[in-house]
């Protein structure tokens, strides 16, 4: 894995300089969208690699330490065993990123991990999720906790209304104290776009998070009505390119919420090919957070090893 | 692709490439190949014919295979295909406006049956133009030519249009000139270019499927651009539009001059045009635009970057990676490699820094894309721009001098610019002298937006309504030239004869006649020379007066004084250029009784009649003061989001020559058409009789038009002519006079392109100054005297 991104010191000038235009954005999404997505074996190599890039997702009210485990599980063996095997990827250590979990079901997800011998990351949703309407006190605590129960990647919620009305410094500050309260732990900063009016306020929260040190930037935490959209991708991969380009730090992107079928996730790796290039390709610096995305992406790899259509029994559930 | 079958998954999982690019079928256009057996004959009174004994011409794919071959006609091919236009030309404008609508709207379906085949064959020869494309120019022509005698009254087709193109012409720009011709009720003659040739075959043979009348749309093909000229030469052709590159353009300018037709020439393909980036610029988006547009193998304009100093490093740090990714662009030819390689050297050797993503392989017609960064307006590779994936980066300091740079070419097509300031932006696109500037935007087309090429770029207009008249005239008139067949004449030769000296036989000192003096500057003044010229009288026995014998300098000096006036006058308002026009009636109006009397004695008109002339002239300045702001372009319905504004603009400097009839009515309405509209103008009253004009000065000293704006010269007219053609700042000609007047003009007015009006005195006609006062006549008039901008600005 590569350097962390130590952030930099708040430049508000940059921040305030920024300017999207908004038609030209959609524009390059409609083009991106009309570009051709790879087939046969290209496809299949390019949903592999979606999966390695899968933070795979439990996040509700009904959550148990039942079906986080099946979930740890799943996440371990994503695709059937003989399906890799035919495609001789079976001994490449496909596994999904992640898994991401509430705080509450950490610990659980930790032991179902160990117990199955493996390394994988657990990642927790933390500072009040997914408002962010707690007090900062309880959002501080919530991140220190989940890192005790054994979480290595924190998704943290910015506080809305300091992006809204523009209080760029304070947003500042409390992303960095919430870095400071991950320590080793990944942070990945969800922006809640949907909750965000204009592009060009979405660019400028993106370049705040970095600055903070942000290792990701995360569209949504899918409970917004507006998720991961891919003009909104766009405007933040600009944004990381544009802090790259200033610091030469590479920042992670997690689009999330929304993203449910195998040919959408082949548009998203076309954008990022086109917009941040190779490197950000792997799962250090990209990410899906998704639930049902790995079902529909293990449908397409069996259609493209046996040239037939799953029934979802044939597939192992998550 | 042997080597991409053996790619196994853990390859691609580790590269992250992208996949081969599918090889698209094109199935059924080889098939509608194959049943022509790959050669393709003309398309004449609606339906194939394949001349025996022909010429032929092969049209090979981007790999070198053979698609088909085209024919190339003779003589006796074109005298057939007119002679079925004229035909075509009888029943196809004898339907009524909503039946011709209607039979465009059928194509569309025709089209949408046919369109695989129709896109496939585009493909196949290299001429990509997409059906949808196509499908929106039929519907946008087909309510033109539904609501034509409602919404353009008085004014009546031209009977059979050449529409002539390039090799390199695209699809979309010939069509955007085929099918306004046809809504408008003309017959069509397509000379297509090589690539193009095939489509265009395709397309009449479904136009004729869905109805359109034999005749009325008829396809030839030929070997080059002169071959356009033999068309034309044929005399039942009554208009010629071109379409494509500038010097194919020149070639039948010249080869057509003293037919008696005049070419109009679209926006010429390969100019070279701004994309100017601000500071104030969404920077990213910009940088998208570039890689878009800049680097394709078939480019219809040159861009030449602009970036402002402040924004260069980001700029340059994102094309950097974002060209990363790009695979090299094919050549046309291994020539091209060498004038590519040529370009990059220079530019190099000048200092210049290479952005490209790989190193140009070592040989072969391909090259990747470049940008040369460090290039100044002198470089060669920004004065020569010619071919290839290069673009050269210029910076600028200020905004004014981002217009300076972006005008310092002689190419006025078109201008991208990007910025969010919405002021800078309308300002800017307001002082660039090109058709088209798009803002946060680039190579945005069409129909409904006019697009002309300003200065050397073209002649006339497409698209819009703008558009239309091309293909329309007057109905009060008829065509202004005669069809003629070129004159040998020495074109050095022109205009060069002295006039013969005339001195009065009684040299009386009480009436000895009156030397008058010309209009320069503001100024009343003798010609540079000094010398003068007698006038005579009508039956051409007495000399009635004296006139300054003007010449090339005379020019010059007129020149120089109305280009530093003219953009001060444009930007004043439309009432203030209103005010100096009833000042002007006003004016004449005091002298009324003198210049009457000079109209008598000059013309031998009854005094009756010359005090008409001066009260129909008196009523025209008027009107063209009352026109001032009437004259104007508006919103325009692009499908998109967005406003797209068209402007009327001033051409500049306009050089008019007048005719003999109406000395004083022809030269009042033209001044006016040209002033109220914002030009300066310099006009050369008739030889025969220029004492009216020449009294007329004192009105023009008294008004408050700035000085210079209007300038009279008078004295030998071809010698004029002469002057006038070849100063490059006049971007107009109006010429009444001989035939061999207007073929000079034809054939040396092309570098730098003039827009031309010609009309022959020939043509005589009794009716006492009555075509200078219709209505339609007062229109055409001005909008020869503007040339359209459109700009686009998309919104989300």
């Amino acid at each position: 894995m590569s350097a962390r991104n130590p952030g930099t010191n708040l430049d508000l000038q940059w921040v305030m300089k920024v300017r999207v235009n908004t038609q030209s954005v959609l524009k390059r999404a409609q083009n991106i969208q009309g570009l051709k997505t790879p087939k046969k074996q290209w496809q299949a190599a390019w949903l592999l690699k979606a999966v390695t890039c899968i933070d795979l997702t439990t996040l509700a009210g009904d959550d148990t330490p039942s079906n986080v485990h099946r979930l740890c599980l799943k996440a371990l063996q994503p695709i059937r065993y003989d399906l890799l095997k035919s495609m001789d990827m079976h001994d490449k250590g496909i596994t999904t990123a992640a898994v991401c979990v509430y705080p509450a079901r950490v610990a659980d997800a930790v032991k179902s991990l160990k117990a199955a011998n493996s390394s994988l990351p657990v990642a927790s949703v933390a500072t009040g999720f997914p408002a962010g309407q707690t007090l900062l006190e309880t959002r501080l605590q919530e991140v220190r906790l989940a890192v005790a129960d054994g979480a290595t990647e924190i998704d943290i919620v910015i506080n809305r209304m300091l992006a809204i009305t523009g209080q760029w410094e304070a947003l500042y500050d409390e992303i960095c104290q919430f870095r400071a309260a991950c320590g080793d732990a990944h942070m990945k900063t969800i922006l809640a776009v949907g909750e965000l009016s204009t592009f060009t306020a979405v660019y400028r929260a993106s370049l705040v998070a970095m600055m903070a040190g942000s290792d990701f930037i995360k569209t949504s935490t899918g409970k917004e009505s507006v998720n991961a959209t891919y003009p909104i991708a766009i405007v933040m991969a600009r944004a990381i390119r544009d802090y790259y380009l200033s610091t030469g730090h590479k920042v992670g992107f997690k689009p999330a919420g929304g993203i449910r079928t195998a040919q959408e996730a082949l548009v998203w790796l076309t954008l990022i090919k086109e917009e941040l290039g190779d490197d950000w390709l792997h799962p250090h610096l990209f990410r899906f957070g998704a639930s049902s995305l790995l079902a529909d992406i293990e449908r397409q790899i069996y259609h493209h090893v046996t040239g037939q259509y799953a029934a979802y029994h044939e597939l192992p559930m998550a | 692709m042997a080597g991409s079958t053996t790619k196994t998954v853990q390859d691609i999982f580790q590269s992250m490439e992208y996949g081969p690019a599918a090889a698209s079928s094109t199935a059924s256009a080889q098939a509608w190949l194959d049943h022509h057996s790959r050669s393709l004959g003309l398309f004449i009174d609606g339906k194939f014919i394949h001349p025996a004994g022909r010429q032929s011409r092969s049209l090979t794919d981007s790999k070198g295979a053979n698609v088909c071959s085209t024919v190339c006609v003779v003589d006796d091919d074109v005298s057939q295909c007119a002679s079925s236009s004229v035909g075509g030309f009888k029943t196809w404008s004898g339907l009524t406006c909503y039946q011709r609508a209607k039979l465009l709207l059928k194509m569309v379906g025709t089209l949408g049956q046919h369109g695989q085949c129709w896109s496939e064959l585009c493909e196949a020869c290299g001429a990509s133009c997409s059906p949808s494309n196509l499908v929106r120019l039929l519907q946008y022509y087909s309510s033109w030519a539904q609501l034509r005698d409602t919404l353009i009254t008085n004014w009546t087709p031209l009977g059979v249009v050449a529409v002539v193109a390039s090799d390199d012409c695209f699809l979309y720009a010939l069509m955007l000139k085929v099918l306004p011709a046809l809504a408008m009720g003309n017959s069509v003659i397509v000379v297509p270019g090589q690539s193009t040739a095939p489509p265009m075959l395709l397309l009449a043979q479904l136009f004729t499927a869905a109805g359109l009348p034999a005749g009325a749309l008829n396809v030839v093909t030929g070997g080059d651009v002169t071959f356009g000229a033999k068309v034309a030469q044929n005399p039942s052709i009554n208009h010629i539009t071109y379409s494509g590159n500038k010097q194919d353009g020149v070639t039948l300018s010249k080869a057509t001059a003293g037919m008696g037709v005049l070419v109009s020439f679209s926006p010429f393909i390969g100019a070279t045009c701004p994309f100017i980036i601000f500071e104030s610029a969404d920077i990213d988006s910009a940088v998208d635009g570039v890689i878009e547009t800049a680097f394709k193998k078939k480019k219809e304009v040159h861009w030449v970057l602009c970036v402002q100093e402040s924004v260069l490093d980001s700029v340059v740090a994102r094309l950097r990676l974002r060209m990363s990714g790009l695979k090299c662009v094919g050549l046309n030819s291994d020539e091209e490699r060498v004038q590519v390689d040529a370009v990059v050297q220079e530019a190099q050797q000048q200092g210049a820094t290479l952005v490209q993503p790989c190193v140009a392989p070592s040989s072969g017609a391909q090259y990747p894309p470049t940008v040369l960064c460090g290039v100044a307006p002198s470089s060669p590779s920004v004065v020569n721009l010619s071919s290839g994936p290069l673009l050269p980066l210029m910076t600028f300091r200020s905004n004014t001098e981002a217009v300076t740079l972006g005008n310092h070419s002689p190419d006025g097509r078109a201008a991208s610019i990007w910025t969010e300031d919405l002021t800078l932006a309308l300002e800017t696109a307001k002082s660039l002298a090109v058709g088209s500037v798009w803002v946060n935007s680039h190579s945005v087309s069409d129909p409904c937006l006019p697009v002309s090429g300003h200065k050397d770029s073209g002649t006339c207009t497409d698209g819009g309504r703008e558009g239309l008249y091309q293909f329309l005239r007057p109905c009060s008139s008829s065509s202004p030239l005669p069809r003629s067949s070129p004159v040998s004449m020495d074109y050095s030769k022109f205009g060069t004869a002295t006039s013969p000296a005339v001195i009065p036989d009684d040299l009386d000192a009480a009436s000895a006649p009156k030397p008058y003096l010309q209009f320069i500057g503001g100024k009343a003044c003798k010609s540079v020379s000094g010398c003068s010229v007698a006038v005579q009288s009508p039956e051409g026995g007495s000399v009635l007066a004296y006139c300054p014998e003007g010449g090339r300098k005379d020019v010059r000096n007129a020149v120089e004084a109305a280009v530093k006036v003219h953009s001060g006058w444009m930007k004043k308002s439309p009432a203030a250029r209103a005010q100096s026009l009833h000042s002007l009636a006003k004016g004449l109006e005091a002298k009324r009784r003198d210049i009457a009397n000079l109209v008598h004695v000059q013309t031998g008109l009854s005094v009756d009649e010359a005090e008409k002339e001066v009260e129909l002239s008196i009523n025209k300045l008027s009107d063209w003061a009352a026109y001032c702001d009437k004259i104007q372009g508006g919103a325009l319905p692009m499908p998109q989001s967005g406003s797209a504004l068209s402007y009327a603009e001033a051409l500049g400097v306009v050089g008019v020559v007048l005719p003999d009839k109406n000395p004083l009515l022809s030269m009042v309405t033209v001044l006016g058409a040209t002033i109220a509209t914002g030009n300066a103008v310099i006009l050369v009253p008739s030889q025969r009789f220029p004492l009216p004009a020449l009294a007329f000065i004192q009105v023009l000293q008294a008004s408050d038009l700035p000085a210079g704006l209007v300038n009279v010269i008078t004295g030998n007219r071809d010698q004029l002519t002469v002057a006038l053609a070849n100063h490059s700042v006049l971007k107009a000609i109006w010429y009444w006079g001989s035939m061999e007047g207007c073929q000079y003009l034809q054939y040396t007015c092309t570098s730098p392109l003039k827009t031309l009006c010609l009309f022959s005195q020939n043509v005589e006609d009794e009716d006492g100054g009555k075509e200078w006062c219709h209505p339609v006549v007062m229109e055409d008039m001005w909008r020869n005297a503007v040339q359209w901008k459109s700009v686009w600005i998309p919104t989300a």
